[in-house]
């Protein structure tokens, strides 16, 4: 009826060996050996999924590993910024170029970056490096009707969601703070942070809804030659 | 001749800084077949409410066009209009706008913009297009009409707009302010013609009618400026809502003693509102009312004005169907006994238009208008009864060519 009865007194040597176990096991862990896949959905208040929206994920735990910056394009194409979205990790340059043959001027009076760039076809500029984190707006001082936008970020893991509205990474298993965030959002930011943690199963996944729904996206037929 | 030297020192002066870097030019030509039953057109001196009269039925040139936009450094830019319209104004070729602009990159959510030079105050919701054109119809709204024929600013102008929609926000605000001269004319025509639906404008300092009998709207005697102050309200790139106050605070006395021309006091005030969707939908109102007077001699004329109109077109893929209702009156209060009936007008007009944009170049535009209108200068100048109803049905051609037209 009694318990298997336990070794009340372990050597110190086999004290050594379970402790230096259980640290290779932490160690395990905590490497891409033992990574996960993380997958985040997000969705609009009325419940249809949303795409193209920009996920980014924060290890709570441990040293915080940077993303290596990148070097990026974004062009200038019939009037509009190609793309109108990129997302690049902190410290990375863009470049600017004017496939029109019509002049733009580039600008940002986003606080994470101001600057401007008179483009001229033909007259490359060098590429603008972004060494703070935020969202920066873009806008062209003679075309009041083009808008981009660039997101610099110091998550380790970033992307978009596709057209399922999803997004997914492969990442080491712990807490992680996950935020999003859209162009046309109009949830607050803070509102839309989860924390969650990666535990021992393949998928951690998590579900976000918008609290308020998306603004209207631009009229995309629009001829840029209206006064808009 | 004055004027004709005038537009061309202007387009050639435009010409060289366009010859400079990265100038965006434009050339267009719009060829005409007209039907009408309308009494004889303004620009002949007659009392028709549309552009062409009975006897223009044909072919007609609706407009040739020039625009011309060149940066001059990298925060000054010049911008010439000009446009031969087909009849016998001051200048064969007129410019209808030609200005020097002021554009810093906004700053801080604020964005600055300075004209000076001839420009339209910023009342139309409708005249959107390039060259101050509608992309809904041919013929404008008989307020923007009247606009077109009599208002320009010649002088400056600053707007202030702060960018709400590019610091998270749903709302763009902007306030405009212009002093300008040269518009001592502005009135004239309302009390002389009424309100009418065209598409003609009148060049800067050009006249609006024929040789010897027209008018002329842009002329300085009083030594007065005038000013116009507005306010401008967006929702994303949905809505606009503009509100403006216009006066030419010329002297109702005074008199130009060359022409013998009558300063004309003209005060309105406008407002309009512009909703779009992304189906394709744009549905425009706007209304502007004022009075305009006289005083030879010291005792006041006023002819008060009013107009509205609304207007709902519905893009498909390159076609663009549009249908408009215009309403218009034009009081005549005036005391001595001659002067009694003088301009007093009453008016409604429907407009249907169907225009197609066949690719970057070429453009087809049809158009059904009908006024109906009570004048009694019609009968005054024995150019008829006074009440009319005019149609006018126009099939237009455009060939557009350019540095942005691809």
């Amino acid at each position: 009826m009694r318990p298997p009865t336990r070794p009340r007194r372990h050597s110190c040597a086999a004290r050594r060996a379970a402790g230096a176990l259980a640290l290779l096991a932490a160690l395990a862990r905590a490497g891409p050996i033992l990574a996960a896949t993380l997958v985040i959905h997000v969705q609009t208040p009325d419940g249809h999924v949303l795409s193209g929206a920009v996920v980014t994920a924060r290890p709570l735990e441990g040293q915080a590993r940077r993303p290596a910056p990148v070097h990026a394009v974004m062009d200038q194409v019939n009037r509009a910024f190609a793309p109108d979205l990129l997302v690049v990790p902190v410290g990375s340059t863009v470049a600017f170029p004017n496939s029109d043959s019509v002049s733009h001027q580039i600008y940002s009076f986003s606080a994470a970056k101001r600057f401007q760039l008179p483009l001229y076809h033909g007259k490359p500029y060098p590429p603008v490096q972004f060494d703070q984190t935020g969202v920066i707006t873009l806008g062209c001082n003679i075309h009041d009707d083009m808008l981009a936008y660039l997101l610099v970020t110091d998550a380790p893991y970033f992307g978009r969601t596709d057209a399922q509205g999803a997004w997914s990474a492969d990442v080491p298993r712990g807490r992680y703070q996950v935020s999003i965030w859209h162009p046309r959002l109009r949830d607050s930011q803070a509102d839309l942070e989860r924390e969650l943690t990666v535990g021992d199963a393949d998928r951690a996944e998590l579900t976000l809804h918008l609290l308020k729904s998306l603004q209207p996206a631009p009229i995309a037929d629009r001829p840029h030659s209206w006064d808009y | 001749m004055p004027t004709l030297w005038r537009s061309t020192a202007m387009i050639t002066l435009l010409a060289m800084a366009a010859s400079g870097r990265a100038a965006d030019w434009e050339l267009s030509l719009d060829t005409r077949a007209v039907t009408s039953d309308a009494g004889r057109s303004f620009v002949d001196g007659g009392f028709g409410t549309t552009r062409y009269g009975s006897h223009d039925s044909g072919i007609q040139l609706g407009r040739a066009r020039l625009a011309l936009s060149a940066p001059l450094g990298e925060l000054w830019s010049v911008h010439l209009d000009a446009s031969i319209w087909d009849d016998t104004d001051r200048s064969p070729v007129g410019v209808t706008e030609a200005y020097l602009q002021f554009r810093p990159y906004p700053r801080a959510g604020y964005r600055l913009r300075v004209k000076a030079g001839a420009f339209y105050p910023p009342i139309s919701l409708e005249n959107r297009a390039a060259g101050w054109e509608s992309p809904y119809t041919l013929s404008y709204s008989a307020i923007n009409t009247w606009l077109g024929v009599e208002v320009r600013a010649i002088g400056l102008e600053a707007q202030l707009d702060w960018l709400g929609t590019r610091t998270g926000h749903d709302f763009d605000l902007g306030l405009t302010a212009g002093a300008f001269g040269w518009n001592e004319g502005a009135g004239v025509v309302l009390a002389g013609n009424g309100f009418m639906l065209h598409d003609r404008q009148t060049p800067v300092f050009g006249r609006v009618g024929p040789p010897g009998a027209g008018a002329l709207p842009f002329e300085q005697f009083d030594g007065r400026a005038g000013v116009y102050a507005g306010v401008e309200g967006r929702w994303l790139d949905r809505v606009v809502l503009r509100v403006l106050r216009y006066d030419n605070r010329a002297d109702p006395t005074a008199l130009d003693n060359v022409s013998g021309a009558i300063a004309w006091d003209t005060r309105f005030n406008s407002a309009g509102l512009r909703v779009e969707s992304e189906t394709g939908w744009t549905g425009i109102v706007q209304w502007l009312g004022g009075e305009t007077s006289i005083a030879p001699g010291g005792q006041s004329i006023p002819w008060p004005f009013q107009a509205e109109f609304a207007l709902l077109s519905k893009r498909l893929g390159r076609h663009t169907l549009s249908a408009r209702y215009d309403q218009f009156r034009v009081d005549s209060n005036s005391t001595p006994p001659d002067f009694e009936r003088y301009g007093w007008q009453r008016g409604h007009a429907f407009t249907a238009a169907w225009l197609f944009d066949a690719d970057a170049h070429w453009r087809l535009a049809l158009e059904w208008l009908r006024v109906g209108s009570h004048s009694y200068n019609r009968p005054d100048s024995h150019a008829g009864p006074p009440f009319a109803t005019e149609t006018q049905l126009q099939l237009a051609v455009r060939y557009s060519l350019g540095s942005g037209v691809r």
